[in-house]
């Protein structure tokens, strides 16, 4: 006799397993609706693989997107580790990408100088962005779910408004972008800058802070039980602010790196989803610092494989819809590996009993 | 002025009765146990399912009701994810709003700016209609703002808190446990309700794109099933206060289209801003200013949390 139990930790070789799982349905799934669309998916399937890893070009872009992912992968994982949702890294990207840019178009100067106050004007940005909402968590208890994610649409129409209006290009006259910024993040491998290696650095010191640094474990054991942290007198509020703040500079970050490393403009729409997408990035790194770096290599390879199938004529939205379908299939799969079968061996002499009863 | 006014409050009407609805299913939800947070995604779903109906038979009812079908097949996958495997909510709400955001575009790639050959049209409403304000405001609109603004939250009022289902249902929100014990199928009531409350969101979708703005364009919801999702909180989970936010909402946006049409001095996509900056407002400020509200307007218990019979 065995029946399916379910356990309070999932062992990590059923989460990898039932991971696979996911992954393999969702290749499936889109192999059918592809196929049913009148395309063939093994032909796409290979030019993906040519062009996404077979190439330099493809190697190259899956670099600059790994890049903003990390970060923003980076900056809902630790609002994760204290049990809250940074669902706005969206908007802090926006924000990064705004006060990156205001620092590039009106300070003169040698890109050294510019490029590093282009960063803390960034973050310090993107944190202004999540102050309301973490104020409004920390004193007052409102979910933070909602505060930040409606501030993702005011942020995108905030910068569309800045390069439509107070900030928009009259050099070249470019619809909806600033001028070209000249201040930039030198390019180490093609087009490759060294935002992508930045990125990994602060990837693994953030690791650092959170588990090697008393603040980073009063935050894990704040978020895995709150009760036992406030008994021990740790100071939670305290704690809260700090995690979000810094999530809002992280997300911030990935926006400066975007407008100094790869696009050199504030654009609207710039933030292409890098925001939401780095929640799907902390979702797969299951919390960890350094597992968001192999994350946000799979969804890179995702995106990259939308590029190919762009120039497919698909719509550039099927991306999108084929993460929902990994992150749905993921969260069913993250739950499932907490079953495990367990014999049941009934004491000797029940089975009569029963039979006689 | 009397006007002027009158368009105000018909815009605000029309445009506050999509977020009304949407609010409402998610109401329903919520009051279960269940986040719903893919309203946005099927929102889309069913704007799109709408459009590609009348296309094809040019009845609105139809593409409302194909809507609401479709909002309600796309709601079971994330029930049957969240209830019946007991997901993690969030998650699968995100992924049901980037799914449905997707494949919606995906969809409508066809139809896409396209105008659509029929719209519900206004219906004046005898006696009813000749209010001064009020009157065009609500009843010489098309005949789905008056459900939506009048029908659909009395039956739902009804339903949740004069009968014994409602009692139930609302058990099953804020005490799975002692509901289970009582021999009140936990599961059940969350699938149904959740699919219930997503179909009223693909319905809401249908209101949009055949009423609102007629026609589907990509990223025509906009933002509005979040502002629904946070609409519920400020509406304490009520179905009568989702619609009266919804308005609240509606007349806000309704300001922002009166500022363009009247160019105001103030930029188009800061206009825009202020549905969302509202939103967020009403969500802090009454805790912020009362805080005693919390207890009164309090959520479920259980909301957000998966049930487990054999975890106590």
């Amino acid at each position: 006799m065995a029946h399916w139990q379910r356990f309070p930790t999932a062992p990590a070789h059923l989460v990898f397993l039932w991971r696979m799982a996911a992954v393999l349905t969702t290749a499936v799934i889109t192999a059918i609706a592809l196929a049913i669309s009148g395309r063939n998916p093994f032909e796409l399937a290979e030019l993906v693989g040519r062009s996404a890893i077979g190439s330099r070009f493809g190697l190259e872009d899956l670099a600059l997107f790994m890049t903003p992912l990390i970060l923003t992968g980076s900056a809902v994982t630790i609002t994760r580790r204290i049990g809250l949702w940074n669902i706005g890294a969206e908007g802090q990207f926006y924000l990064g990408a705004a006060g990156a840019a205001a620092v590039g178009l009106y300070v003169p100067g040698p890109s050294l100088l510019v490029v590093p106050l282009m960063a803390i004007a960034a973050m310090l940005c993107g944190m202004a962005w999540i102050l309301i909402p973490t104020l409004a968590r920390a004193y007052a208890a409102v979910s933070e779910i909602i505060t930040t994610l409606l501030l993702n649409f005011v942020a995108a129409l905030l910068v569309y408004w800045l390069v439509t209006g107070p900030w928009r290009d009259r050099v070249t006259g470019a619809l909806v972008s600033t001028q070209h910024i000249h201040a930039a993040i030198p390019e180490m491998w093609g087009v490759v800058h060294y935002g992508f290696p930045a990125a990994l650095l602060v990837a693994c010191g953030v690791s650092v802070l959170l588990g090697r640094t008393s603040w980073g474990y009063e935050v894990r054991i704040s978020g895995a039980n709150p009760g036992a942290a406030e008994y021990a007198g740790m100071p939670m509020r305290r704690r809260i602010i700090s995690v979000m703040l810094l999530s809002g500079a992280l997300a911030a970050l990935a926006g400066m790196f975007e407008v100094a490393g790869t696009v050199h403009r504030l654009q609207g729409g710039m933030a292409n989803n890098f925001g939401y997408l780095g929640i799907v990035v902390a979702v797969l790194a299951r919390g960890s610092c350094l597992a968001v770096i192999p994350a946000a290599l799979l969804m890179a390879f995702i995106l990259d494989a939308g590029i190919v199938m762009q120039t497919q004529q698909l719509a550039a939205t099927t991306v999108l819809a084929i993460t929902g379908l990994v992150l749905m299939l993921i969260a069913a799969g993250d739950e499932l590996a907490h079953y495990r079968p367990v014999r049941t061996t009934p004491p000797a002499g029940t089975i009569e009993r029963n039979v006689s009863a | 002025m009397i006007a002027l006014l009158t368009g105000l409050l018909s815009t605000a009407v029309l445009a506050g009765s999509v977020l009304a609805l949407a609010a409402q299913g998610e109401v329903m939800a919520e009051r279960t146990g269940v986040t719903s947070l893919g309203t946005e995604g099927i929102m889309s779903i069913g704007a799109v399912v709408a459009v590609l109906t009348v296309m094809e038979y040019p009845d609105p009812w139809l593409g409302f009701v194909a809507a609401m079908i479709a909002g309600g097949l796309a709601g079971a996958i994330f029930a049957f994810a969240v209830v019946i495997l007991r997901a993690n909510q969030v998650l699968c709400g995100l992924a049901t709003t980037f799914l449905g955001i997707g494949l919606s575009a995906a969809m409508g790639h066809s139809v896409a700016g396209l105008p659509v050959p029929v719209t519900f049209t206004p219906v004046h409403i005898p006696l009813l209609s000749a209010i001064p304000l009020i009157g065009p405001a609500f009843f010489s609109q098309n005949i789905l703002v008056c459900l939506i603004c009048f029908v659909l939250p009395a039956g739902l009022h009804h339903l949740l808190f004069r009968t014994r289902h409602g009692l139930n249902l609302r058990a099953v929100g804020e005490n799975p446990a002692a509901a289970d014990a009582a021999g009140i199928s936990v599961a059940g009531f969350r699938f149904w309700y959740t699919v219930l409350g997503t179909s009223l969101a693909g319905g809401a979708g249908a209101c949009l794109s055949l009423a609102v703005i007629p026609g589907w364009t990509e990223g025509m919801v906009s933002g509005r099933g979040w502002i629904a999702v946070a609409l519920v909180i400020f509406a304490g989970f009520r179905p009568v206060n989702a619609v009266l936010a919804g308005l609240v909402f509606g007349l806000i946006s309704a300001l922002g289209f009166l500022g363009q049409a009247e160019s105001w001095p103030v930029a188009a996509p800061v206009l825009n801003m202020f549905p969302y900056l509202g939103t967020l407002g009403f969500i802090i400020l009454p805790v912020v200013l009362w805080p005693g509200i919390r207890r009164i307007f309090a959520a479920p218990a259980a909301l957000g949390e998966p049930y487990y019979r054999e975890v106590r």
